[in-house]
């Protein structure tokens, strides 16, 4: 095996471990949001009483699924787009537009991204809690981390369907 | 003049496949720019997501929904209805009809009613007096009906914009909800009697009622019928919110198709969620984004820009419903129905009240125009899924579905043109 191959198999391996951990991540959301909304509902229709930031917590959590959602989209580029033109165009041809149209789309998220962490970090600085000692800069910090990822991702099948259009003969 | 360059670039970048929500990330920040708006405002409103209780509601039915078209949701839900309505004569078209649109309001128009349905539908209803052609546009046209039905999500997504747009009027996602029937079974009725009319001189397929039978269905299906009444009882006897509705009607399908029916493994409910939730997040992301373009949108007047070039040329209410509903038919065959959503209740719907329209009623004309476009040739989404789905050539589900896609066109007309239809359950 060459160094070269090792490498590709070593950066296979962070990516698949990450996977791992979006799609987990998800699942976790999911049963949280589930069981806190579910839990709410039987303090306040039987005891009359109720967790006073679960609320909160819930929307929040709206919030990270959205996100972590998005991230788990982008992988194979499956956002909701309209696609009028691709099937009237040669494989080489769509391969270059849907390489420039990653590219742009990297571009969006990354700009998106800075100005998020600004805002984040604004809030840091401020320090003010959401829920149940939970900071607000911390539920915040999914935004600029979701968007980082979607620009990265993007990134690379921008790279990767450029790559591929000398392949393809004409 | 930089401004048009960059409207037109971004067209043509959305026509070329770029993803919606970073199109309206771009509208965005172009708008926020030229106002001199440092470019944190977009992630101040994304986070506005988590300022919308009733956004819960999304990935909890959504889930529910995928769960459901994992079981055998469907089969159990076929079999009682044509127990129970099979004896009505042409009985498998309306059973079919009928079964179509309870799961698609439960499931969303995401074409898993023509996967999961379709198939059980198809083979038995092609060997009846219907023929191949009819049950073919039968049941592709079924993949959409019912999108007006409670709890569907497009609904529910619907009320969620039309209440960021503070119009000054009341817009309940329940009222919503009872908006929604009267015109969702006029369409099933409606094709109902359409059905009956394409087998006249034929044999009238027709089964007879059995007691033993219908029992038997009752009792297969004992713990799903209750779900749409729980449903209905505790939104509208106020015990539970909408997103509440949400998250019990998720865990209930949960316990009962995990642990009763055990159809689901808990090992592959991880992954259902997760494939549900990706479909979710494309959506959510969606919302999040166009959160920040509407407020851009409201921040600069567009719409009552909009309202007066329109009034200039458009005088009278009528004349501006035939024209939303063109507009609205060629925009649902061409964009999701989220999408449509996202991009034009912002702009359409301030227009709309100008002119008078409920911003209710307009809802339920919103649904039924982009129900229809699910089924417009030459790209409406339920022919490529039936097409996929049967193995059979696009142009042949274009030639079945367009009688039922001018059935439906009748019943937009009413929706459209008689409000009492949609608004008479409400006190308005």
């Amino acid at each position: 095996m060459g160094k070269a191959d090792q490498q590709a198999s070593g950066y296979h391996r962070i990516q698949l471990f990450l996977r791992r951990v979006e799609d987990s991540l998800l699942v976790a959301l999911v049963l949280m949001i589930i069981g806190m909304a579910v839990t709410q509902i039987l303090l306040r229709n039987v005891f009359d009483t109720g967790i006073f930031w679960g609320d909160v917590m819930v929307r929040i959590l709206v919030l990270w699924i959205g996100m972590v959602g998005a991230m788990v989209a982008s992988r194979k580029g499956e956002h909701i787009s309209i696609d009028i033109l691709s099937r009237y165009l040669s494989l080489r041809y769509q391969k270059l537009v849907s390489s420039l149209v990653e590219f742009v789309t990297f571009l969006i998220c990354s700009v998106t991204a800075y100005y998020s962490v600004k805002l984040v970090i604004g809030e840091f600085e401020y320090g003010e809690n959401a829920f149940a000692g939970v900071p607000f800069w911390l539920c915040e910090a999914i935004i600029p981390f979701a968007f980082s990822v979607i620009a990265l991702r993007y990134f690379l099948l921008s790279i990767h369907n450029f790559t591929r259009i000398n392949k393809i003969a004409s | 003049m930089t401004l048009y360059v960059i409207a037109l670039t971004l067209i043509i970048l959305g026509v070329m496949g770029m993803p919606l929500f970073a199109i309206i990330l771009a509208v965005a920040m172009t708008g926020f720019y030229f106002q001199g708006i440092d470019l944190s405002v977009i992630a101040i409103e994304i986070y506005r997501l988590a300022d919308t209780p009733l956004l819960m509601a999304l990935p909890l039915f959504t889930l529910a929904g995928y769960i459901m078209a994992e079981s055998r949701t469907s089969q159990r839900l076929v079999n009682l209805t044509e127990a129970f309505l099979g004896w009505v004569p042409g009985g498998l078209g309306i059973v079919s009809l009928f079964t179509c649109a309870i799961f698609t309001a439960f499931t969303g128009a995401s074409g898993v009613t023509i996967v999961a349905l379709g198939a059980l539908l198809y083979p038995a209803l092609k060997n009846t007096s219907y023929g191949k052609n009819f049950s073919l546009g039968l049941v592709t046209t079924s993949g959409s009906l019912g999108l007006l039905l409670p709890p569907s999500v497009p609904l529910v997504l619907y009320g969620i914009i039309a209440q960021q747009l503070n119009l000054g009027v009341e817009i309940k996602i329940s009222d919503l909800f009872l908006a929604g029937l009267l015109p969702g079974l006029l369409m099933i009725v409606l094709l109902a009697l359409w059905s009956l009319w394409s087998i006249r001189g034929r044999p009238i397929p027709r089964a007879s009622f059995s007691g033993k039978k219908a029992l038997a269905s009752l009792r297969e299906a004992f713990w799903e019928i209750p779900l749409p009444f729980f449903v209905l009882f505790g939104v509208y006897g106020g015990f539970l919110a909408i997103s509440e509705a949400a998250a019990v009607t998720a865990i209930y399908v949960i316990v009962v198709e995990v642990f009763i029916y055990k159809e689901v493994k808990i090992s592959q409910l991880a992954a259902i969620i997760q494939k549900s939730m990706v479909v979710c997040g494309g959506i959510l992301l969606i919302i999040g984004v166009s959160l920040a373009s509407t407020n851009y949108l409201i921040d600069a007047e567009i719409p009552m820009r909009l309202f007066t070039l329109i009034q200039a040329h458009v005088h009278n209410k009528y004349v501006f419903l035939i024209l939303l509903n063109v507009l609205l038919l060629i925009l649902g065959a061409i964009l999701d129905i989220f999408s449509a959503l996202v991009i034009m209740v912002p702009l359409i719907l301030p227009v709309a009240v100008g002119y008078g329209i409920d911003p209710v009623h307009l809802g339920i004309i919103f649904l039924a125009n982009m129900q229809i476009g699910y089924l417009t040739p030459p790209v409406g989404m339920n022919l490529f899924i039936s097409s996929y789905r049967f193995q059979l050539p696009v142009a042949e589900i274009y030639r079945a579905t367009i009688p039922f896609m001018l059935v439906l066109l009748l019943a937009l007309v009413a929706i459209t043109y008689w409000p009492d239809l949609s608004l008479v359950f409400l006190n308005r």
